[in-house]
């Protein structure tokens, strides 16, 4: 499989601690892969929503630097290249590369596989990415998500359910009253569900929640890859949740 | 933000503007409510109804004083709407046709879109990010200049 990752710009830009733990994580299943080099920002939904064309070509561009497999460790990622590469596929008739966000890359990783990991014991609770599941495609189920939950419960995590699961944090409103308002209440929501943590495939839910939430905000691939027997401090995993785990 | 010219607009121009800036499927909408309630920011603040945007448009060719920009373009309208009206395009129109008429745009927005025309990532990377990302083996990432003209051209569509 020639796979390309594709991390996107919140987090090279912020959080090099999920990049380091995305990158464990391809090690640790034997996953080799390339970076683009020269690709730039995916410029995803409220963006591209300003220029449609200027969207298409930059995503055009992009193309040139991928593999026929693109794994997105962000979910707006996902969508952006995954929807741009159904318009460019159709309009040119050309095969254009398959996209795999990382929850559904994991997935079919370790479907079938048996795990062995040191870890259990940690409550969590999903933040799904509205992108990821709206518009509807094959990834998972718009309404009733699973894919991040089978991905926590096969590295040995607990993850919760809670009441607003599926509502938006809000990282996208550009009036500062009404996106503080949405990051407390879903961040309340979150804190609800007794959970240990919040874990998300989004950076800008990664972004927005980590302002106000008082439980740790994570990726998913930050416990994937404790799971898998990464250094926690490397991957950013906080002390209080590494007291918190149970060995198995 | 002001919407003043579009309320002078008058129902046909205004859905015509509509219909050139993509807005999807909005005369299809009977106001049955799904998009309003399923929307998040409608919660927090009630004045924002697409509801009665999309309404007051289609009913009276008026657009109520609502910011298209607190849209928080989760999509649940669009996944929702037994109509299929897409209500976030027409989110889409009205911030498109706000900055037409005046060229402005959230701060955030054009701060971004500087950044991707400087560097090709839409966010700045600070030292202390850059010294983290050395301790823990990352690498560097910069685009080739040829790269960035590319990327430069491309955006010189998109004026800010």
């Amino acid at each position: 499989m020639n796979v390309t990752l594709y991390l996107g710009c919140l987090i090279k830009s912020f959080f090099p601690e999920v990049e380091k733990a995305v990158k464990e994580v391809m090690k640790r299943i034997s996953v080799e892969f390339e970076e683009p080099k020269d690709a730039s920002c995916c410029a995803p939904i409220w963006l591209f929503s300003l220029n449609k064309n200027a969207w298409l070509r930059l995503n055009e561009r992009n193309m040139k630097f991928f593999q026929s497999v693109v794994v997105t460790a962000c979910d707006d990622c996902f969508a952006s290249l995954n929807d741009a590469f159904k318009i460019i596929s159709e309009r040119n008739s050309i095969k254009t590369p398959e996209v795999k966000p990382f929850g559904k890359f994991m997935l079919e990783n370790i479907e079938g596989k048996k795990l062995k990991f040191s870890i259990k014991g940690l409550r969590c609770a999903v933040q799904h990415s509205c992108h990821l599941l709206r518009p509807a495609r094959d990834v998972d189920d718009a309404e009733n998500p699973k894919v991040v939950k089978k991905v926590l419960e096969k590295l040995g995590y607990i993850p919760v359910s809670y009441e607003g699961e599926l509502d938006c944090c809000g990282g996208l409103v550009f009036e500062e009253r009404v996106n503080r308002m949405l990051a407390r209440r879903k961040a309340e929501l979150l804190e609800n569900s007794g959970a240990d943590c919040v874990v998300a495939t989004c950076s800008h839910c990664i972004y927005q929640l980590k302002s106000v939430s008082s439980i740790p905000v994570l990726h998913l691939a930050q416990l994937s890859a404790f799971s898998l027997g990464a250094n926690p401090e490397e991957v950013g995993l906080p002390d209080t949740l590494v007291r918190k785990v149970v060995k198995p | 933000m002001q919407t003043i010219s579009i309320k002078k607009l008058g129902k046909a121009r205004l859905i015509e503007k509509l219909r050139e800036k993509n807005a999807g499927g909005f005369l299809k909408c009977i106001q049955c409510g799904s998009c309003t309630s399923s929307c998040i920011v409608n919660v927090v603040d009630e004045t924002f109804n697409p509801r009665m945007i999309i309404g007051s448009i289609t009913r009276f060719g008026r657009l109520l004083s609502q910011d298209p920009w607190l849209c928080s373009a989760c999509l649940k309208c669009v996944e929702r709407c037994p109509q299929r009206v897409d209500p976030f395009s027409i989110m889409v129109a009205l911030r498109l046709i706000n900055y037409g008429d005046y060229g402005r745009l959230p701060n955030r927005v054009v701060e971004i879109i500087r950044q991707i025309k400087k560097t090709g990532f839409a966010f700045p990377i600070n030292e202390e990010v850059r010294e983290k990302r050395r301790i823990l083996g990352l690498p560097e990432f910069e685009i080739s200049e040829q790269g960035l003209n590319e990327i430069r051209e491309i955006l010189s569509e998109v004026e800010i």
